[in-house]
C-alpha cells in the first residue's frame, strides 16, 4: 500500500483526484500518522469533554447521590425541576435570576467595552499603557475581585457609596438588598470587560479609513459618522459579542460564588432572598452541597439546550453582517 | 521518506508520553505494616500539622507494625472527593465527616456502626455524640465540637445579657446613645443564620424537629419567639451598619453571635479591641447549637478494628484536648475538658459552658438542604418584612412536612 503513494508524489498536484478516489477514509499510514499526532487531543476532547458529558446525560435520568449506584428514574429529574416546588423551592428563582442578570449585564458590558475601545482608539500615545490597565480585571483572580468588591460595595466605608454620595446620591447597602443585587453584579462584569474591549478595539481598526474620510467630506459630524459608519461597521464584531456574551452570562458562577460566600463561614446561597442564586450556582448546591447529582446534571442539560435555543434565535434573527 | 520516519517518530514519543502519563500508581513499600487510612481537614496552621503528626507517631509505637497513613485535604473540597473517592471505590478505612452528612451515609449504608463497648458514652458531652446517632445508633466517634456565642464590646456592654429581655434593652441603650452604632449583628436568613438558629430556639425551650415521631416542631411558639427576638432586635441594630464588614471588629456593634474562630482573628487583626464572648442569652433554658468534626468507619474500608482503636486515640482524654485545639474546635471528651479549661483563653470559656447545653442537629438526611432552601428563606422572610414570623414559619414547616412526607 505504501510504495504507491511515494511513486506518485512527485506528480502530487494532477494525481491527487486519481488517488482520492482510490484511497478513501481513514486507512493508509499517512493518515495513521495524522491520526496519532491528533491521539493526544483527540484522547483529551474524549475522556474530559466527551465521556464527561455522555455520563452526565446518563445521570440526569437517574437519582444518583455520588456514592451510592445510581437509580434510573426516567424523566422524573426533568419534570420535577419544572413542576415540583416542593423539591427545588428556588429553581425558577434561579432562572428568573439568570435572565435578569443576563439582560443587564451583557449589554452593559458591551457598551462598556465599546467606550473603552473607543477612547483608547483616539488616543495616541499611551494607548498600550490604558490597554493594559483596563484589561487588569480579566486577569485578576476571582477570589480576589471577589473581596475587593465586597469592601467597595461596603454600606458604610465603600468608595462606591461615597463617589455616589458626592452627586448626592444617598448610601445603598449594595450586596445585602436585594433589589440592588443585580445591578451590583453586573457593574462588576462590565469593569471586567477587558476581552470585549480587545475585540472592539480590533473592530475599530479594521475600519477603513477612507470610509471615516469620505463621511467626513459628505459632512458627517462625529455624532453622526459614530452612529453612520462606526456601528454599522462594527456589527459582525457585536454580534459575535452578543452571542458568547449571553453565552458566558448565563453561566456566571464564580462571581456570584466569591461575592456572597465571603468569609469562610458566610452561605453559599446565593445573597439576600436568593436575589443572586444564578442557575450555575444552583447547580453547584445540588450537586455538591445537597448530594443530588443526577438532579444536577438534569439541570445542566436544561442550561445546554436553552442556551442552544437562545444562539439558534440569535443566529436566524439578528443582523451579522455589515449592511 | 525521511518525513514520514520523522512523522512517525514524533508519534511514537507522543504515545510513549501518554502511557507515561497513564499508569505510574506504584505498589509502595509497604511491606509487612498494617496500614490505616485517614482522611481529615488539611491543617489550619503548620502548628496544628505538628500536633496531628505526634498522636500519629505516638499511635504507631503503640501498636507496632501499624502505618497510619494521613491524607489531608482542603475542608471546600472534601465531600466532593469523598464522593468521588466512594463513587470510585477508593475509600479510605476510617475519615472526618460533616455532622449532617452522618445520618445520611449512615442510611445508606456507607459507614459502619459503632460496635458495642467502643465507646464509653458518659465519657463524652451528649450534644457533641448526638451528632453521631441516627434512630438511637451510634455511627461515629465526635472528634471535636464547636458552637456559636455572644461576644460583646466590653465599651459598649458592661455586663452581658444573660436573658432576651436584657438582651433587646441593651441593643436599644446602645443605638439610642449612638445612632451609628448598632446593638447587635443580627444573624441573616442565610444558611449561616439558620444554623445558628436552632441554639435560639432552644433557648425558649423548644427543639427543630421530633425525629422519632416525626413532628416538625419549628412553627410551634418556642420557634416563633425565637425568629420574632430576631426581628425585634433589628430596630436597634440597622442592617446598613451590621452589613459592614467586620462591623463588630470595628466598633461599630456593640456584639455578635459568632464562633471561636473569629477570637483568634479579631486578637490579629484589631487588637486594640476590648471585647469578651459570654454564653448565648436564652428565655427559659439555657442552650445552644452545635457544630465541628466526627469521624466514621467506611464499610468498603479495610482494617476495622484498628480504625476503631485510631479513633479511641483521638479522643481519649490525653489526646482529645490538643487535638481539639488544633482542629479550632473544643475536646468533646468530657475529663481532657474540664481538666484542660483552664489552659483556653478568657474568651474561650463561654464556648466550653455552652457545648454543655449543645443540641444536635436534627439527624435527617436532608437536613443541609432543609435548613439551607427552607428555613434560611423563611427566616430571611421575617427579618425582611415580607412576613410575620408565625406566618414564615408555618410555611416552612408545610413545605418540610411536604418534601419529608411527613404528616405533622
Amino acid at each position: 500500500m505504501a510504495s504507491p503513494v511515494v511513486a506518485q508524489r512527485p506528480a502530487e498536484t494532477p494525481a491527487r483526484p486519481g488517488r482520492r478516489r482510490r484511497r478513501p477514509g481513514i486507512g493508509g499510514r499517512d493518515h495513521l500518522v495524522g491520526w496519532l499526532l491528533i491521539a493526544p487531543a483527540m484522547a483529551y476532547f474524549i475522556i474530559f469533554l466527551l465521556y464527561p458529558a455522555l455520563a452526565a446525560l446518563y445521570y440526569s435520568f437517574t437519582e444518583w447521590d455520588l456514592h451510592s449506584a445510581p437509580i434510573w428514574v426516567g424523566l422524573q429529574n426533568y419534570t420535577d425541576l419544572f413542576f415540583d416546588d416542593v423539591k427545588y423551592p428556588h429553581f425558577w428563582k434561579s432562572i428568573q435570576v439568570t435572565l435578569q442578570y443576563t439582560l443587564v449585564a451583557v449589554p452593559l458590558t458591551l457598551v462598556t467595552a465599546l467606550a473603552q475601545a473607543l477612547l483608547i482608539n483616539t488616543i495616541r500615545r499611551g494607548s498600550n499603557l490604558f490597554r493594559l490597565l483596563l484589561f487588569l480585571p480579566v486577569v485578576t483572580a476571582e477570589a480576589a475581585v471577589g473581596a475587593i468588591w465586597r469592601w467597595l460595595y461596603d454600606p458604610q466605608y465603600g468608595l462606591v457609596n461615597a463617589v455616589l454620595g458626592l452627586v448626592g446620591i444617598p448610601r445603598q447597602n449594595w450586596l445585602n438588598t436585594p433589589e440592588l443585587v443585580i445591578p451590583a453584579l453586573a457593574f462588576i462584569a462590565a469593569w471586567q470587560c477587558g476581552i470585549s474591549m480587545i475585540i472592539y478595539l480590533a473592530g475599530l481598526k479594521s475600519i477603513p479609513e477612507s470610509i471615516r474620510e469620505a463621511a467626513v467630506i459628505d459632512g458627517a459630524g462625529p455624532v453622526q459618522r459614530f452612529f453612520k459608519v462606526t456601528v454599522p461597521m462594527l456589527r459582525p464584531t457585536t454580534f459575535y459579542l452578543v452571542v458568547t456574551g449571553i453565552i458566558a452570562a448565563l453561566q456566571v458562577f464564580g462571581l456570584v460564588y466569591v461575592i456572597f460566600s465571603g468569609g469562610g463561614n458566610r452561605s453559599v446561597t446565593g445573597g439576600p432572598e436568593q436575589s443572586g442564586l444564578a442557575y450555575v450556582l444552583h447547580i453547584y448546591l445540588y450537586a455538591f452541597r445537597y448530594n443530588a447529582m443526577g438532579a444536577a446534571c438534569a439541570m445542566s442539560f436544561v442550561l445546554l439546550v436553552f442556551i442552544m435555543i437562545i444562539t439558534f434565535v440569535q443566529f436566524k434573527f439578528m443582523k451579522q453582517e455589515v449592511s | 521518506m525521511i518525513r514520514r520516519v520523522t512523522g512517525a517518530a514524533a508519534a511514537a514519543v507522543l504515545l510513549t508520553g501518554l502511557a507515561a502519563c497513564g499508569g505510574g500508581s506504584e505498589e509502595g513499600g509497604a511491606g509487612s505494616a498494617t496500614e490505616l487510612t485517614y482522611w481529615m481537614f488539611q491543617d489550619r496552621t503548620p502548628q496544628a500539622g505538628e500536633v496531628v503528626e505526634k498522636i500519629r507517631t505516638d499511635f504507631e509505637k503503640a501498636n507496632p507494625g501499624v502505618k497510619v497513613n494521613i491524607v489531608k485535604i482542603p475542608k471546600d473540597d472534601y465531600n466532593t472527593k469523598l464522593g468521588s473517592a466512594l463513587a470510585g471505590n477508593t475509600v479510605p478505612d476510617v475519615g472526618i465527616l460533616d455532622q449532617p452528612l452522618v445520618s445520611r451515609f449512615a442510611l445508606e449504608g456507607t459507614i459502619k456502626e459503632v460496635p458495642a463497648g467502643t465507646l464509653n458514652e458518659a465519657d463524652f458531652w451528649e450534644g457533641a455524640l448526638n451528632t453521631n446517632k441516627v434512630g438511637g445508633k451510634l455511627y461515629g466517634f465526635p472528634i471535636d465540637h464547636t458552637a456559636v456565642a455572644l461576644f460583646y464590646n466590653k465599651a459598649l456592654v458592661p455586663t452581658p445579657p444573660k436573658t432576651w429581655d436584657e438582651l433587646k434593652s441593651i441593643s436599644a441603650a446602645i443605638h439610642q446613645k449612638d445612632p451609628k452604632v448598632a446593638g447587635i449583628v443580627v444573624p441573616k436568613g442565610d444558611g449561616y443564620g439558620a444554623w445558628m438558629w436552632p441554639g435560639v430556639v432552644g433557648g425558649a425551650g423548644g427543639q427543630m424537629v421530633d425525629e422519632a415521631n416525626k413532628k416538625i416542631l419549628f412553627d410551634q411558639p418556642p420557634a416563633v419567639e425565637a425568629l420574632q427576638l430576631w426581628v425585634d432586635l433589628l430596630p436597634s441594630s440597622p442592617r446598613e451598619i451590621t452589613d459592614s464588614d467586620q462591623a463588630f471588629a470595628n466598633g461599630l456593634a456593640g456584639m455578635m453571635i459568632s464562633g471561636p474562630w473569629d477570637v483568634a482573628t479579631i486578637k490579629d487583626q484589631f487588637p486594640d479591641l476590648d471585647f469578651n464572648v459570654a454564653p448565648l442569652p436564652y428565655k427559659t433554658t439555657p442552650a445552644g447549637n452545635i457544630g465541628g468534626e466526627n469521624a466514621v468507619v467506611f464499610t468498603k474500608g479495610k482494617n476495622e478494628a484498628l480504625a476503631w482503636k485510631w479513633l479511641q486515640h483521638l479522643t481519649n482524654a490525653t489526646n482529645n484536648t490538643v487535638l481539639a485545639q488544633a482542629l479550632g474546635g473544643f475536646p468533646v471528651n468530657k475529663e481532657a475538658a474540664e481538666r484542660d479549661a483552664a489552659t483556653f483563653g478568657e474568651q474561650q470559656q463561654a464556648f466550653l459552658e455552652q457545648l454543655k447545653v449543645a443540641q444536635a442537629r436534627p439527624a435527617i438526611p436532608q437536613w443541609i438542604q432543609i435548613n439551607d432552601e427552607i428555613i434560611a428563606p423563611a427566616l430571611e422572610s421575617a427579618l425582611s418584612g415580607k412576613m410575620t414570623a408565625q406566618e414564615s414559619l408555618t410555611d416552612a414547616a408545610n413545605k418540610t412536612r411536604a418534601l419529608l412526607g411527613w404528616n405533622s
